[in-house]
């Protein structure tokens, strides 16, 4: 856990989001532990991780909302969209029914993230190739026509994972460099963190219990 | 046989103490069951009481008389499994639950247990269309399997989930989410300090969603602590594990105060909850919580913490059932104004401000005989269980 002052100089929230079983919590667990968690338990509502990770030359801290794929914990998962930098949008390449969810996940995503939220398209269980029920060049191309990032990768073996929160933390930093990433708007997802220590609560987070699910 | 009980003050006389205690105890709760009626009463003061029921042999002839289920049930057929709504789902659930069974058991009775847990629930989910399964529902019944078995389970689980869990397993999360709205409203009660940092870094209540709605079984890793929260549980008030909930949270409220004010940080700390619990002592100060607090004198305010949210018709319609001339409701929003106007230079000055009225409302827990308040708490159940809920209108 961080303690002031600060060792990275950005924080950016993600959220993962998509169907049960798609390995949204091990791909986390991967990430963040460099393990692959065998007997991972379904997520209640939401689970949290951070890492530090170095983008572009600059420490930044992924802070990453994973939600419960089941529809009805969206009712409380939807409120986390809320100021998200990045999502990652998962599915099972060997289970048709988890890519063929994607655009409702996509409108949830669209319409409760900011437009500047960068979102990566995650094709997860590479590593079972032979169960494949999605191809590549599909999936290539649905992410193409809907302006997302794209990867297939494993929490499994670790093939891309590192490189999916990559790749959109990337992008991320580039919209900052850029400007159109407004970093004083209210839910950008992104805090910058001055070298110098500062105290009390930060102002972009989200803030659940105003949209229903919390106390 | 197992021991959760763990204080002693000399190793022989401690050890001593606690085996007649605990002699006594098993002698109690024969006799309650012996008796004819069954007296029930004591056995809910039994499982509430240090110890709980104390072993599994006990807790199959004690938890079918909490719940007024015949320990004698017939076997059922299976369910079949081809074009069952629920199957996919509660295969993948069940598939990837192995951290609920005691580490060590073979694979092969590992699996036929798995077998049976897809049957229960999908037999009691048949038998009841009106309920609906959620992720987090197997976490329940793999508790009940392992201890009772899969016939008595079955029969447990039914009922459980027609009164306990019914709010569970609504359609909608409506009902659960109003559920979580008694957390807040008991911190407060306690602890104002602890109450107003959680509101100021608006963590919200989602890190108890997964405590409440398993009674802990899926954040717990050891099964003794999850038997033991169940007998209490089950002896209790539906609303009982939230106080539960209320109570860790206040248990740990240096940490909390010691966390960054961020909703991120202080969700992470919250719902990371920590394996080596006082668990008999927490128990006993849900129990004083409930009595002190009950469910009753918290649902308005439950209910007007949702009118901040997206409120929805139903819980609209049962807070309306509540409403009296409400003062509470006035000084809740002339708090919040003032709130709001202090707070518009910027966070931290709102921290200040809030200062010397979190001195004045606090209130000090007092101290209730243990046994009068469990028994108080028992006794509890059958009297406000009508108060709150429609739903749960208990053992006809």
């Amino acid at each position: 856990m961080a303690t002031a002052p600060y060792n990275y100089s950005y924080i950016f929230k993600y959220i993962i989001i998509g169907d049960m079983g798609v390995g949204k919590s091990c791909l986390l667990h991967q990430f963040t532990e460099k393990k692959f968690m065998a007997d991972c338990p379904h997520t209640i509502g939401v689970e949290f991780g951070t890492r530090i990770m170095e983008v572009s030359g600059q420490k930044i801290k992924l802070q990453i909302w994973d939600t419960a794929g089941q529809e009805r914990f969206r009712a409380v998962t939807r409120s986390y969209y809320r100021g998200a930098a990045g999502a990652l949008m998962v599915y099972d390449i060997t289970r048709r029914s988890t890519y063929n969810h994607l655009s409702s996940w996509l409108t949830d995503a669209r319409n409760l993230t900011n437009p500047n939220t960068v979102i990566i398209l995650i094709g997860n269980k590479a590593d079972l190739e032979a169960q494949r029920d999605v191809t590549y060049d599909e999936a290539k191309q649905f992410a193409e026509e809907n302006g997302l990032l794209f990867l297939e990768a494993s929490a499994k073996t670790g093939e891309n994972v590192e490189d999916a929160f990559l790749e959109a933390a990337k992008k991320i930093y580039q919209n900052i460099q850029d400007g159109s990433l407004d970093l004083n708007a209210a839910e950008s997802g992104v805090q910058h963190k001055p070298s110098a220590p500062q105290g009390g609560r930060l102002t972009s987070e989200p803030t659940p219990q105003r949209e229903g699910c919390g106390c | 046989m197992k021991s959760s009980v763990s204080v002693c003050t000399t190793p022989l006389n401690g050890r001593h103490d606690r085996d007649s205690r605990r002699n006594r105890k098993v002698a109690d709760i024969t006799n309650a069951l012996s008796v004819s009626p069954v007296d029930v009463a004591a056995l809910r003061r039994m499982a509430i009481s240090e110890g709980g029921l104390l072993t599994d042999e006990i807790r199959c002839q004690v938890w079918p008389r909490l719940l007024n289920v015949p320990s004698h049930v017939l076997e059922q057929e299976p369910v079949e499994r081809e074009n069952n709504k629920d199957y996919n789902q509660v295969l993948l659930d069940v598939q990837r639950s192995l951290r609920r069974f005691p580490p060590g058991m073979p694979d092969e009775q590992r699996e036929g247990l798995q077998e049976e847990l897809i049957d229960i629930i999908l037999r009691v989910l048949k038998n009841n269309p009106q309920l609906h399964y959620y992720q987090g529902y197997h976490d329940i019944v793999v508790t009940f399997l392992l201890v009772l078995g899969e016939r008595l389970a079955t029969a447990l689980v039914e009922k459980l989930s027609t009164h306990h869990l019914r709010d569970f397993m609504d359609p909608t999360m409506d009902n659960t989410k109003h559920i979580l709205n008694y957390l807040m409203p008991i911190i407060e009660r306690v602890n104002p300090e602890v109450h107003d940092f959680m509101q100021q870094a608006e963590v919200g209540t989602i890190f108890a969603l997964s405590w409440l709605i398993t009674w802990f079984g899926h954040v717990l890793s050891d099964f003794r602590h999850v038997v033991r929260l169940y007998d209490f549980f089950l002896a209790c008030h539906p609303l009982m594990p939230i106080y539960f909930a209320a109570v860790i949270v206040l248990y740990r409220e240096e940490e909390v105060l010691e966390c960054e004010c961020d909703m991120a940080m202080v969700h992470h700390l919250l719902s990371q909850i920590p394996q080596d619990l006082p668990y008999e002592t927490l128990i006993s100060r849900a129990g004083d919580l409930f009595v002190q607090f009950p469910p009753s004198e918290l649902a308005r305010e439950a209910a007007t913490q949702e009118s901040t949210a997206a409120s929805t018709f139903t819980d609209f319609g049962l807070a309306s059932t509540q409403q009296r001339p409400d003062s509470v409701l006035r000084r809740r929003r002339r708090q919040k104004q003032a709130a709001l106007e202090s707070s518009g230079a910027a966070g931290p000055s709102a921290v200040a401000v809030a200062g010397p009225s979190v001195a004045r409302r606090f209130v000090r827990l007092a101290v209730m005989g243990l046994t009068v308040a469990l028994g108080a708490a028992a006794f509890a159940v059958v009297n406000t269980a009508l108060e709150w809920a429609p739903k749960l209108d208990l053992f006809p």
